[in-house]
């Protein structure tokens, strides 16, 4: 026996880990408070707090500007564990770590990272992205808050709906059209904090799914901010958007994944307790066919996933394969979760189980993050292109 | 302070599941968490750190793949790990186990305090710390459920050593104990409540860039007949499943005794309970 | 150290892996191979009839035990009270006792505790040790360690039983380092390997549970003596033997104060707080059947005296008499214990999901149709409001006996 002259390198896998200190976290955190948070229609704030104090909010940034040194795969393997325990929350930190934060992170002044990114990444403080309008969606053309110039800086006037943390952000990533002459040319996103003057905003939506969510509508009204609280430069919104559009549909069909995944293992642990004339529900061969066509398309769509967040974090351009993940995964989660109804049977119908938030909260997935209307259409085009 | 925390890598016994038919282990799959006690103990032990100052190193005995052990403890704020990984290792019982533990230890020099969990649950025999400390010859405090006070040794007063003030749960009570640093605790859930590992931190500790180090037998200078199975006194001879179907027998006969009948079945099973059932010897 | 399996000489006949201790060896394509749990221990080599099994490992040699003789249990004493796990042991000791044709001893230490030896005698001691010293008034583990290292030494039992409470865990591991021996702990059986009766060294069998309590170990330890093992109070039975001619041996260490390391400050009596019921050992949980919160209480009793604690379905919590974090069940927890009671809990799959991986469950309904009973180890047929007080009576008389 000789002692180790080069020293052995043993190493953890990082996916591996964050995985696995996720799933404690969702395990013993959040799965034993989800019912209670998601009846009550409140959001919970001491595990997002809590959230903050590890770091996960940082997790696709990396160290010198306050983040924790991971990638989008990792964020996106986080998002995972978090929707399948409880989607509000995993759709709030969703926000917090990527479209509230990327633009200040970006193009915001080392003053403005002083105030709202590093305390924004530690939890202190809770961003929101607004961009919805009564009339517009994906038609961002039609945007119609205004950012007009001052001689010191912007006032914005309009209003946004389906404002998600409206009421409980700190500051918000605002989508501003700044000259409506030049449509999509004259978008821009600005820093609104909460207590600017000016901004309200009305009470949160009596929601179908993600109750623990606070969804309202904002107001500006002649709400001035320092010019450079606009993040980018003049006319370049749709672009600051372009950087992160992949990320965020491949961020939503993570949110997916964790849903089905939650949908599929209560599903698994049932057929196994209940039963049916003399036997586990799980011994028969329509039930088997189900959880079948959970397993494949949760394998499949995890599959679509982790190809995509190795482009994003290899610098290669790849919406499409984004859009097609998040329309894949989406659709799947809703059919797991309408299928777990189906294997619940009666106690589905019940407010006692899991199974019906899972079934109401993988509606909010069909519409954030691009309807699947439009990105059918996005798909189909981008492929007759070529 | 020099802190070190004894950390184990276990088979997550609540999901453990056995073969229906021959009624063994499955092991495959079986996910490996680090043992709950070991948490409380690091979370004793980075308490302390933020307290009094200090490093936390983890220790921990293993397979490659326990270094996830160490990697977690790390991103919850230890500042370095070391793995003992060495075929010789294998198949230690707790004799060789703590030798193996105390020789590390001696290796890293001067020690302020050791904390460890109270008992792993694959073994559950709460030995490890007991015998880390005979090894090392230091005092020690068991069932630890509070760390009353701290007094590191003064360097300016030699003959005076530093002193740790618990809190022990006992059976029926608490007993407040001062101990002599160096000492080893080892600890319970009810002192406190672990933190989940930080995400900057766990990242860094995936790479090169952390301090995890891996130790051989010759490393740590043992001979390897007196480690592992080799260095074990007690063997295992034979493992099975204990009989869990249930005979679904109905008791019957007056109140007293359908009453007596079932504390005579329990007091004759093998629940480790069956004295509370126990009468006057006939 | 390393196994070799001649694949040419096996003929599939499933000895060696029904003889490995760590899942070593699984059989495929007919014939065993080792798999990358062998510990390389070499129990598959002796019972392989085709000589198929080879391995490089040298048989360690059994040194010589023949003067190590004697089953000794540790007398545990607190304030001058023994603690009923040391008398226990005793009864165990003196079946083990019997079977190797040695005697018991007691290990008695304090400060005016000779007084105890009696109820020791009574219990089955043919020899007590009694150390007694002013630094042994209260239990300090290297006063005591050293005390026992010191006897061990110098009259080389071949057993020596200690229970497994919070004092005989802290002391029992110290020692077994010491004497450079074994220590399998919280054992629920031990018998003496009456067909290993070779020179006279019949080996202790020593079975306990492990991976929380899913499987059970039997665990010998040839190479060391004493053969030490803790036991859980409680597990063994004690027995009363007549004509009582105790050998009573006075020791009298020598003990430093310096050489201690640790002060007792004070000893306060207090209860933990209520457990989580997913740690529970014992939990009695109440259904439908049971009648409002005064029903609850009687359950609590049962519970106290058990040393456990109180759980209810999913009804009770509805009814508000109980709180979210009590309920066993589908939507509630998920418990384990050693041993569940139901009282009046007809046991519909929701509840039974939540309880199903206890060790003995004990059912308690009037309706004898009620599933609860297809689940149960013992059931019985009857209101609940009878039953319990029965069994609280039955208990607080046994307790008052010891």
């Amino acid at each position: 026996m000789k002692k180790s002259d080069t020293p052995v390198k043993i190493r953890s896998n990082v996916e591996d880990m964050v995985r696995k200190t996720m799933k404690d976290f969702v395990d013993k955190e959040v799965i034993p408070i989800a019912r209670e948070y998601d009846e009550q229609a409140k959001f919970p704030d001491h595990l997002f707090k809590q959230l903050g104090d590890m770091g996960l909010f940082g997790i696709r940034y990396p160290r010198d500007a306050g983040g924790s040194g991971g990638n989008t795969t990792l964020y996106c393997i986080a998002m995972q564990e978090l929707a399948r325990g409880l989607m509000s929350l995993g759709a709030t930190v969703a926000m917090q770590c990527l479209m509230a934060t990327n633009g200040l992170y970006l193009y915001g002044t080392p003053e403005l990272h002083e105030r709202y990114l590093y305390p924004a990444l530690k939890g202190e403080k809770k961003g929101a992205f607004q961009l919805t309008e009564p009339d517009a969606g994906s038609d961002l053309k039609a945007v119609s808050t205004r950012a007009t110039r001052t001689a010191d800086g912007w006032v914005i006037n309009g209003m946004k709906t389906w404002a998600t943390s409206g009421p409980r952000a700190d500051f918000h990533t605002v989508l501003c059209q700044t000259d409506p002459s030049k449509g999509l040319k004259g978008l821009g996103f600005f820093l609104v904090p909460s207590d600017t003057p000016g901004f309200s905003f009305s009470k949160p939506f009596d929601l179908l799914g993600t109750r623990s969510s606070s969804i309202s509508e904002i107001y500006f009204s002649d709400c001035h901010i320092p010019a450079h609280h606009h993040l980018g430069q003049e006319g370049q919104g749709l672009s600051v958007l372009l950087k992160i559009l992949a990320e965020i549909r491949i961020m939503t069909a993570s949110l997916a994944l964790g849903l089905h995944r939650a949908a599929m293992d209560d599903s698994v642990q049932y057929c196994k307790q209940r039963t049916a004339f003399g036997q586990p529900i799980g011994n028969y061969q329509l039930i088997q066919a189900k959880i079948a066509n959970m397993a494949v398309n949760l394998e499949a769509g995890q599959l679509m996933v982790d190809k995509v967040t190795h482009l994003i974090d290899n610098g290669r351009s790849c919406l499409n394969e984004a859009s097609m993940a998040k329309y894949f995964t989406v659709e799947s989660a809703c059919a797991a979760a309408d299928e777990a109804t189906r294997i619940f049977g009666g106690y589905a119908y019940s407010m006692e189980y899991s199974v019906q938030r899972y079934y109401r909260d993988n509606r909010f997935l069909l519409y954030g993050g691009g309807t699947h209307e439009v990105l059918q259409t996005t798909i189909g085009r981008e492929i007759l292109s070529k | 302070m020099k802190l070190v925390v004894l950390v184990k890598q276990v088979p997550n016994t609540t999901r453990v599941k056995l073969d229906p038919k021959t009624g063994n282990l499955i092991r495959e799959g079986l996910e490996s968490i680090v043992n709950p006690d070991d948490l409380h103990a690091l979370e004793a032990a980075l308490g302390i750190k933020e307290e009094t100052g200090g490093t936390v190193t983890a220790l921990s005995m293993g397979p490659p793949q326990a270094v996830d052990a160490l990697t977690q403890a790390i991103g919850m704020g230890a500042d370095k790990g070391i793995l003992l990984c060495d075929r010789a290792f294998a198949g230690a019982d707790t004799w060789a186990t703590s030798l193996t533990l105390s020789r590390a230890i001696r290796k890293l020099g001067e020690v302020d305090l050791i904390i460890c969990g109270h008992q792993a649950i694959d073994g559950d025999t709460a030995q490890i710390g007991p015998q880390v400390a005979d090894w090392l010859g230091l005092a020690q405090a068991t069932y630890v459920k509070e760390i009353e006070h701290l007094t590191p040794a003064d360097p300016d007063k030699p003959g005076k050593p530093g002193e740790i003030i618990v809190k022990r749960r006992l059976e029926n009570g608490v007993e407040r104990l001062a101990c002599q640093l160096p000492a080893l605790v080892t600890v319970i859930k009810e002192l406190n409540q672990p933190r989940y590992a930080h995400m900057e931190r766990l990242i860094t500790a995936c790479t090169d860039k952390a301090d995890i180090l891996v130790w051989n037998a010759a490393d740590i200078g043992v001979n390897t007949c007196d480690v592992g199975l080799e260095g074990s006194n007690t063997h295992v001879i034979k493992t099975f499943t204990p009989n869990f179907k249930r005979q679904k027998e109905i008791l019957e006969g007056s109140r007293q005794e359908v009453v007596a009948e079932l504390f005579d079945r329990l007091k004759k099973s093998d629940t480790t309970l069956s004295g509370k059932f126990q009468g006057r010897p006939s | 150290m390393t196994i070799w399996i001649d694949q040419d000489n096996c003929d599939g006949c499933k000895r060696c892996q029904r003889v490995c201790p760590y899942e070593g060896i699984a059989l495929m394509d007919g014939v065993a191979r080792v798999t990358d749990r062998c510990t390389s221990c070499g129990a598959c080599v002796e019972v392989c009839k085709n000589e198929a099994i080879t391995s490089d490992i040298t048989p360690r040699a059994v040194p010589d035990f023949s003067e190590h003789k004697g089953v000794w249990v540790f007398a545990e004493q607190t304030d001058g009270v023994l603690a009923d796990v040391g008398l226990e042991l005793l009864g165990k000791a003196r079946e083990l006792a019997r079977d190797l044709n040695e005697t018991v001893s007691a290990v008695l230490m304090g400060q005016d505790v000779a007084g105890l030896c009696d109820t020791l005698a009574v219990h089955g001691a043919d020899t007590i040790y009694l150390v007694q010293d002013p630094l042994l008034k209260e239990y300090r583990t290297i006063a005591h360690a050293n005390v026992m290292e010191t006897l061990v030494n110098n009259y080389k039992p071949s057993i020596l039983l200690i229970g497994a409470t919070a004092l005989g865990r802290d002391l029992a591991p110290r020692v077994s380092r010491r004497v450079g021996s074994g220590l399998t702990a919280d054992c629920t059986e031990l018998s003496i390997d009456v067909d290993e009766n070779t020179e006279g060294s019949k080996i202790l069998w020593q079975t306990r549970p492990a991976f929380g309590g899913n499987i059970m170990a039997t665990i010998a330890n040839r190479y060391s003596r004493p053969q030490m093992a803790t036991v859980r109070p409680g597990v063994m039975e004690k027995t009363i033997v007549e004509n009582v001619n105790a050998e009573i041996i006075r020791i009298s260490p020598t003990l430093n104060e310096g050489d201690i390391k640790t002060r007792i400050l004070e000893r306060v009596k207090e209860l933990p707080k209520g457990t989580d019921i997913t740690q529970a050992n014992v939990i009695v949980a109440g259904g439908r059947g049971i009648k409002g919160k005064e029903g609850f209480e009687m359950l609590g009793k049962l519970a106290a005296l058990l040393g456990g604690e109180l759980a209810c379905t999913r009804l009770i919590v509805e009814q508000g008499i109980m709180a979210q974090g009590s309920q066993v069940g589908q939507t509630g927890k998920t418990v384990r214990p050693e041993i569940y009671i139901a009282c009046g809990i007809s046991g519909a799959i929701q509840h039974r999901a939540g309880m199903m991986g206890s060790r003995y469950i004990i059912a308690i309904n009037t309706d004898p149709g009620a599933p609860i009973f297809d689940v149960a180890n013992w059931g019985i047929v009857g209101d609940v409001h009878e039953i319990v007080p029965e069994m609280i009576a039955q208990l607080s008389q046994k307790g008052s006996l010891s």
